[in-house]
């Protein structure tokens, strides 16, 4: 059996975020970047099959970006992934979910990867988009937002969540891709055996421009903070002086004392 | 008429041969059993403990010899310390009544027992011998009746308490019976020289030569074989700890108290990191358990222990020591237990009392290492998220990076990147950059230094965590990568002296790093405060208070500080009333040993049982001088219902309060 895992590095949500100097996309300076939490489901769900199977499948994880990613794409490997594909993109923020799409199933078209495994969506962006579109391009089913996943005999059965905490089953033929929710899993901390295991292991380069030369579908056009709407206020103090800052209030930005 | 006595009286020279082989037998029988047990010792890893002979031995003999160790714990210590100084002179008496008898006489023909050598001899012997008795009666009421909490006893215990009670008064016995047809009345005043025995010949004396005679040869030869007996049982019960105990106090650590053996990470044909089962361990790990007395003050002063927590370190060493001797193939960590392992702060009271000189933190430490960088485990999931967020921010709390240094803004303090030209370098640490107290810590440290004229610059966002509590929690290797970003960064300006607000950095920083060549000097704001103050660079305005004072661990017992952070408090205006357990003695606040991330789920709060603590003397103010105490002690305050009536407050804050402009 094969395996594709596709997984995005991207900027850790507590960062500060600026829009960049074009306005199109965030400024990248002093951020932390780590794996796409989604992605963390997929690659772990990965490794829990190849550990079902006794080990036979062969697992590669893929990444595209600029050459930050390599530090994402060695954590799966040490998570438990058998080789990488490292697609340098340097810009990788301007492609948008077609081309990303379009680039990874040039590169799986002609691999014969049995289950393809991506995130939900990532957390940067969240078109949602990249994992389905690869399945289309592919003509292989798939199926999104898992939170139960299981293989037997060629066939996934798939709990997906949807809407209201209503959950479906669906069963799928391999080959076939499914994107991992929250609540699939939890990833493992890779053991240090492990990780220096990883450091052996195959990372293979291409080049993005090599794989697809597909054109935009859409393109960002403005890039800004939310305006500031009203807040809500916190009054501290003694009951007295509370009472005292809610009259104030009451006087000057109502009409019930008027 | 002359002091001295016939030796091999009425038993006559006849025995001395059947006496040598039979001791030879017993000392040969005592080898074996050391042999036995060294083929337990030998399963672990190898470890020099060899070197610096010469220290070694001096400690041993000051350790052994002066008790020093054993006696810090009154309760039980002054017991064993009289006895052993008793017994120790019974066994240097004899020895000497050996060598007179066997070697002096036969070969020189001199007597070196008679006059008055003799009868201090024979006076301090006896004193010797009831004190050793007496002694043994108080440990054995303790033990058989007292029966303090913790204490196990075997059956071992029972036995050897009949067998050393009755070598003794056999001894004495044999000395009466031997008195009461010579001594008594052939010299009496030299009888009164043996004041124990004279009082045995007394009551005796009654029974008639013949009796006397009898009695005294059966005794003879029943005390011998008691005391070769003794000897061959050594090795096989409780009392090998008679070598193995002094023996620790040889192959005690020379290092830096808290050092721990730093992993090559480049070495690439380790495969196992941590121990999981007893070859893991080294073999020093393995005598530890041989040199356990079971006395149980390590339990006695845990504060995982002392808060119904599963964890006691005596029942570690024990473990270890059982798994060892009986199955040494598995089942190490199973027999430990991970929640066991998991429960320890680190705070190192337990080896600090330990009067084996056991290493109990660093085997946990072993064990941890095994759970985190073989199997990927954690405490619980909180300090999962902590350890994800040290990986990704280089903070536990997920801070963003790079406003770790946005707490500095507006106060005196520069930016290295901006400005390295500084006389320190404050490492701010996890806490004072992004906790709100301990930011207000800092700030007041920044202000104490600014009236003093110190030039004080801070890394920002450049620094990382120390990687203190993930290295504790056995985590080596994000240790090691944070350590050595935090190297580099350092290293890139030229910094003359760190001063750290948190202990832990400041023992990580001025011990660990040193393994990572990192050779700044680093030192902790309490004594660089207290230099600023005796230079009088820094002026304070006392204003009277009234206080308690918390040793946190890692300055304390660690890093032996106890006086300069007293005294900064003192030239404040304080008046300091000490808890019932301070300095060496201090009680944890339960965020050591990566603690501070984990939720404390098993038994009750290691940190109420402190500030309850603190709360007994009476005092208002609980001073401390460690980020994470203060954490912990404001949250005690809280939980455990001491809101108005106590408040913490950090050394810096004090301080500054008070500062001349």
């Amino acid at each position: 059996m094969k395996i594709l895992v596709c997984i995005k590095q991207v900027p850790d949500m507590e960062s500060h975020f600026r829009p960049n100097g074009s306005a199109t996309w965030f400024d990248e300076s002093d951020l932390a970047f780590r794996m796409n939490e989604y992605d963390e489901y997929a690659v772990e769900e990965a490794v829990r099959l190849k550990e079902q199977l006794g080990g036979e499948p062969e697992i590669t994880v893929l990444s595209i970006g600029p050459d930050r990613v390599i530090e994402a794409i060695k954590k799966a490997l040490a998570i438990g992934c058998d080789r990488a594909v490292h697609i340098l993109e340097p810009e990788v923020a301007s492609r948008e979910p077609w081309q990303i799409a379009s680039i990874i199933a040039a590169y799986a078209r002609d691999k014969q990867f049995d289950l393809l495994f991506t995130g939900m969506q990532s957390q940067d962006r969240g078109s949602a988009q990249v994992g389905v579109l690869v399945a289309e391009l592919l003509g292989i089913p798939s199926t999104t937002t898992l939170v139960g996943f299981a293989w037997a005999d060629g066939v996934v059965t798939a709990t997906r969540e949807l809407e209201g905490g209503v959950k479906s089953k669906v069963r799928l033929k391999t080959p076939a891709l499914v994107t991992c929710q929250l609540g699939l899993n939890s990833p493992r901390y890779p053991t240090l055996p492990n990780i220096m295991k990883a450091r052996k292991k195959e990372i293979t380069m291409l080049q993005a421009g090599e794989l697809s030369s597909e054109k935009p579908l859409t393109g960002s056009a403005a890039f800004r903070h939310p305006e500031k709407r009203g807040s809500g206020v916190v009054l501290e103090g003694s009951v007295d002086e509370l009472v005292e800052k809610v009259l104030v209030i009451l006087k000057d930005k109502t009409a019930v004392l008027r | 008429m002359d002091a001295t006595r016939e030796i091999y009286w009425n038993v006559g020279h006849g025995v001395v041969a059947v006496m040598y082989l039979l001791t030879i037998a017993a000392v040969t029988g005592a080898a074996f059993g050391f042999k036995e047990r060294l083929e337990i010792w030998r399963q672990g890893k190898s470890l020099d403990r060899f070197d610096r002979r010469g220290d070694r031995v001096q400690r041993m003999l000051a350790t052994v010899f002066g008790q020093t160790r054993v006696s810090r714990v009154k309760d039980g210590g002054l017991f064993h310390s009289l006895f052993f100084w008793g017994f120790l002179t019974l066994l240097a008496g004899t020895m000497l009544i050996m060598v007179q008898a066997d070697l002096l006489m036969p070969l020189f023909k001199v007597n070196i027992l008679q006059g008055n050598f003799y009868r201090y001899f024979s006076l301090v012997l006896d004193v010797a011998g009831l004190v050793a008795i007496v002694m043994l009666g108080g440990l054995f009421v303790r033990r058989f009746f007292i029966k303090p909490k913790g204490l196990e006893t075997v059956t071992d215990d029972y036995r050897i308490h009949a067998l050393l009670f009755t070598i003794l008064i056999t001894g004495f016995l044999i000395e009466g019976s031997r008195m009461a047809v010579t001594e008594l009345k052939q010299n009496p005043a030299l009888a009164l020289w043996s004041p124990v025995g004279y009082v045995f010949a007394q009551a005796l004396s009654s029974l008639g030569d013949g009796a006397l005679s009898g009695l005294h040869k059966g005794l003879w030869w029943f005390h011998l074989l008691l005391g070769l007996g003794f000897i061959s049982v050594i090795p096989r019960t409780k009392l090998r700890h008679i070598l193995t105990t002094s023996g620790n106090s040889f192959l005690a650590p020379f290092e830096p108290k808290g050092t721990i053996g730093t992993i090559n990470l480049e070495d690439e044909s380790i495969e196992q990191f941590g121990a999981s089962k007893i070859t893991d361990l080294t073999w020093k790990d393995l005598f530890d358990s041989d040199a356990c007395t079971s006395c149980k003050r390590c339990q006695d002063r845990c504060p995982a222990y002392s808060t119904d927590k599963p964890l006691s370190p005596m029942k570690v060493i024990k473990t270890i020591g059982s798994v060892a001797e009986t199955s040494p193939k598995k089942g190490l960590l199973e027999a430990v237990t991970a929640d066991a392992l998991w429960s320890c702060t680190t705070c190192g009271a337990c080896q600090d009392i330990c009067p084996a000189n056991i290493e109990h933190v660093n085997k946990i430490l072993e064990m941890r290492r095994n759970l985190t960088l073989m199997e990927g485990e954690f405490p619980g999931d909180e300090v999962r998220t902590a350890t994800n967020n040290i990986e990704v921010n280089g903070n536990p709390f997920g801070m963003a990076y790079a406003s770790r240094g946005d707490w500095a803004k507006g106060l005196p303090v520069s930016i290295m990147q901006e400005n390295s030209d500084v006389d320190i370098l404050y490492f701010a640490g996890c806490y004072a950059s992004f906790d709100r107290r301990n930011r207000d810590v800092a700030a007041n440290f920044l202000r104490i230094c600014a009236a003093a004229g110190v030039k004080v610059g801070i890394l920002g966002k450049e620094e990382k965590c120390c990687g203190e509590p993930v290295r504790k929690l056995g985590n080596e290797y994000l240790y090691q990568m944070v350590a050595a970003e935090n190297i580099e960064t350092i290293k890139g300006y030229k910094v003359k002296r760190i001063v750290t607000t948190c202990p832990h950095c400041f023992n990580t920083l001025s011990r660990d790093y040193r393994d990572l060549k990192f050779d700044v000097p680093v030192e902790h704001y309490s004594t660089f405060i207290n230099r600023l103050i005796v230079e009088k660079r820094l002026k304070l305005k006392p204003e009277p208070f009234e206080f308690t004072y918390h040793d946190s661990c890692y300055l304390g017992r660690y890093k032996d500080i106890f006086e300069e952070p007293r005294a900064v408090l003192k030239s404040a205006g304080g008046k300091l009333t000490e808890m019932s357990r301070s300095g060496y003695d201090s009680f944890c606040c339960s965020a050591g040993g990566g603690r501070i991330f984990a939720e404390e789920k098993l038994g009750s709060r290691i940190n109420v049982k402190r500030v309850t603590m603190a709360s007994e003397t009476g005092m208002p103010i609980l001073a401390s001088n460690c980020p994470f105490c203060l954490t912990m002690f404001e949250d005690g305050i809280k939980t455990g219902g001491f809101e108005g009536k106590l408040k913490v407050r950090d050394l810096a804050e004090i301080v500054a309060e008070r500062i001349v402009q």
